[in-house]
């Protein structure tokens, strides 16, 4: 390299993401692959202390061996619609009891029923399956993760930010470039295999506000397609607090109602009413406001005094000092009147793979919720599928080891990318990335852009985020903190464009994609994924149908979700 | 953008006065918004000056109050405020 210098680092298997899907993927790549090799994770920031399941409860569908696992799959494949990897989901279910073994082995407590089962809750939208978290939740459960790569000699990258895939010579993918996110040094990490876990495109919004889901973006320019863009998972939520939880106190009583004091969820959802799946609930928060009846109120009244305290001091730490600085504020808040967005975009683009998790391009795989195994999420499937798709993706990677040709580096592509990655350095110093996101956001989460979609509403949005992306081509970043949120933004920016773009192409409605001009859900001709292959060369992408393969359960419009709530009533008792 | 117009909200304080160094804060936070840099100290009798790595407050708008300074801190020095402002409201 004449221009450039950085630091080489090579691995068999590296991991980019250093959430749940990631670490799970690294440690499946060390036990299912011959001893000696090696396994490298790179994470932004510190591994196990970031991702979206370190933030969380880590609730977590687990499946026991005597479970109706084809109930629990053929419930899930409903409720996505039928936009789900059958095959993926089987898998990830049939594996999760053996997983909260290995949790155990690291040093993991479940809570345990009187009888001696794990202690497991049911979780809205659904009726069979069950979930359960690590104590101490999701901060406790990725420390304990990242000790466990640790003590098996995988390789921890943190800091360092992922900002190219290499394709090498013969175009498949043989490792990644990237910066030290605070020092700027480059790296070229070369691999015989990658998966990419960078969890989902959320524009800023979600809990964890590093989560940015570059990583899939990166792939596409890598010549991997995308898909279920037009999908996306809004929760109900209010900027003033973080509210882990909802799901739960929704079981014990708390209803959403609107500025008229009426709890609306029921004339939308006859079934499910409050305990509907969170795109129902907000669809149904989208046409409240559309009528004029916010602000929206999530009701937290009708809870018994004596398990309030629950939901106030959280088992999860961060929580826990929330509320509890927050003190007698966090009472008239919660159980009081806090106005309630649909908000928390976490949108479900992601990379498309097979069941084994690799991706169309040889030498990438995908894990977590950067792999497209489903369009809809139910709490606990997020972290369970994440886990599931992780550990699929570590034994698929290490299967490639030795069917793939040794990896060979391109050293033009390097000095490229190197180039590419710290160009907004060399500019005049304008801080300006942060001033774009809000216009994204602004424009990406408009209750009639983002939930209730309409054809004119959407080409306008597309416009509107061109304009964006011209004006974003024009700054520059003047240190290397804000150099990696110009990267990230750059990404949301695409994103946004195929976002926009996959929802004009599906013409019907379905799960959390709701049109206006295509209200009907539409089985003859949109029982397909909606895939983006690169065009390459800038060209555009193209949009293309997939037809779901339904080896386990037919999709028709006879198996919808389960309708009946058998849910409440078997509340403590599972 | 800068932090100054954010009010009471999100990372605000860290005791320098009782901070060992260790550099935790800054390890553990996803938003790279505490930078460990080298201080000086006061001056000594001798006119030296002492310099010791202490966390910065550098991005205070890219806080995402998340708590990960104050619960990892092994002082408890660092002070979040738990009201949150910098996130989208989307109507």
């Amino acid at each position: 390299m004449a221009k450039s210098q950085g630091t080489l680092i090579e691995t068999d298997v590296l991991v980019i993401g250093g959430g749940a899907g990631g670490m799970i993927a690294a440690l499946s790549a060390k036990r299912h692959g011959p001893p000696g090799t090696s396994v490298a994770v790179a994470d932004s920031w510190m591994i196990g202390r970031t991702g979206h399941t370190a933030f969380s409860n880590a609730w977590m569908i687990v499946a026991r061996p005597d479970d109706d696992i084809d109930g629990i799959t053929r419930e899930i494949v409903a409720g996505n619609d039928g936009i789900a990897d059958q095959l993926l989901v089987r898998e990830s279910l049939q594996n999760s009891y053996a997983r909260i073994a290995d949790f155990e082995a690291m040093g993991m407590k479940f809570p345990r029923a009187a009888d001696g089962n794990y202690a497991r809750r049911p979780t809205r939208g659904l009726d069979l399956a069950r979930v359960m978290c690590p104590e101490g939740g999701g901060l406790e459960f990725c420390w304990r993760l990242r000790l466990a790569l640790a003590e098996k000699g995988v390789k921890l990258l943190d800091r360092l930010f992922v900002t190219g895939l290499l394709g090498g010579p013969s175009g498949r993918i043989v490792g990644a470039t990237a910066i030290h996110s605070r020092t700027g040094a480059f790296y070229v990490i070369k691999a015989r295999a990658t998966i990419v876990a960078t969890n989902a495109i959320t524009f800023r919004s979600g809990f964890v506000r590093d989560i940015t889901g570059t990583g899939t973006l990166l792939a596409h320019h890598a010549g991997a397609s995308l898909r279920n863009a037009e999908f996306s998972y809004v929760r109900p939520g209010t900027p003033k607090f973080y509210f882990e939880g909802i799901t739960f106190a929704i079981q014990e009583g708390a209803r959403f109602a609107n500025a008229k004091g009426e709890a609306f969820m029921r004339a939308y959802e006859p079934d499910w009413a409050d305990e509907a799946d969170v795109p129902r609930i907000a669809r149904a928060m989208a046409e409240e406001k559309k009528k004029g009846n916010d602000p929206l109120y999530l009701d937290m009244s009708p809870i018994p005094e004596d398990i309030r305290e629950q939901f106030i001091h959280s088992k999860v730490k961060w929580m826990d000092y929330f509320f509890r600085k927050l003190g007698a504020e966090a009472n008239t808040d919660m159980f009081g009147k806090t106005p309630y967005y649909a908000l928390n975009q976490m949108t479900k683009m992601a990379i498309r793979t097979g069941p084994d998790c690799r991706s169309d391009v040889p030498g990438l795989l995908a894990a977590g919720l950067a792999q497209a195994g489903c369009a809809n999420h139910f709490a606990g499937f997020h972290i369970g599928l994440g886990i599931g798709n992780g550990w699929v993706s570590g034994r698929s990677a290490v299967e490639d080891l030795d069917r793939l040709s040794v990896p060979q580096l391109n050293l033009p592509e390097i000095e490229a990318q190197h180039d590419e990655a710290v160009r907004p350095l060399a500019g005049a110093a304008k801080d300006e990335s942060d001033r774009i996101l809000r216009d994204l956001q602004a424009i990406m989460f408009a209750y009639d852009v983002g939930i209730l979609k309409q054809a004119d509403r959407l080409q306008e949005a597309s416009r509107k985020v061109a304009r964006l992306g011209e004006e974003f081509r024009g700054i520059s970043a003047p240190h290397v903190h804000e150099l990696v949120r110009l990267k990230e933004t750059e990404a949301m920016l695409l994103a946004a464009s195929f976002i926009l773009g996959a929802s004009l192409y599906r013409t019907e409605s379905r799960l959390s994609h709701f049109r206006e001009d295509f209200a009907a859900r539409d089985d003859e001709n949109w029982l397909v994924w909606v895939d983006i292959e690169p065009g390459g060369n800038a060209a555009a992408p193209t949009f293309k149908k997939t037809p779901i393969p339904t080896p386990l359960c037919p999709v028709t419009a006879q198996a919808v979700r389960p309708s009946r709530l058998k849910a409440r009533a078997s509340i403590g008792g599972v | 953008m800068t932090g100054d117009n954010l009010g009471r909200t999100m990372i605000e304080n860290i005791e320098l006065e009782k901070c060992t160094s260790c550099g935790i804060c800054d390890d553990v936070c996803p938003a790279d918004v505490i930078h460990m840099e080298r201080s000086p100290g006061p001056a000594r009798a001798d006119g030296l000056v002492q310099f010791k790595l202490l966390p910065v407050i550098k991005f205070r708008e890219h806080c995402i109050t998340c708590f990960s300074c104050e619960i990892f801190c092994p002082e408890q020095i660092v002070d979040v405020h738990p009201s949150v402002k910098n996130r989208p409201r989307p109507w």
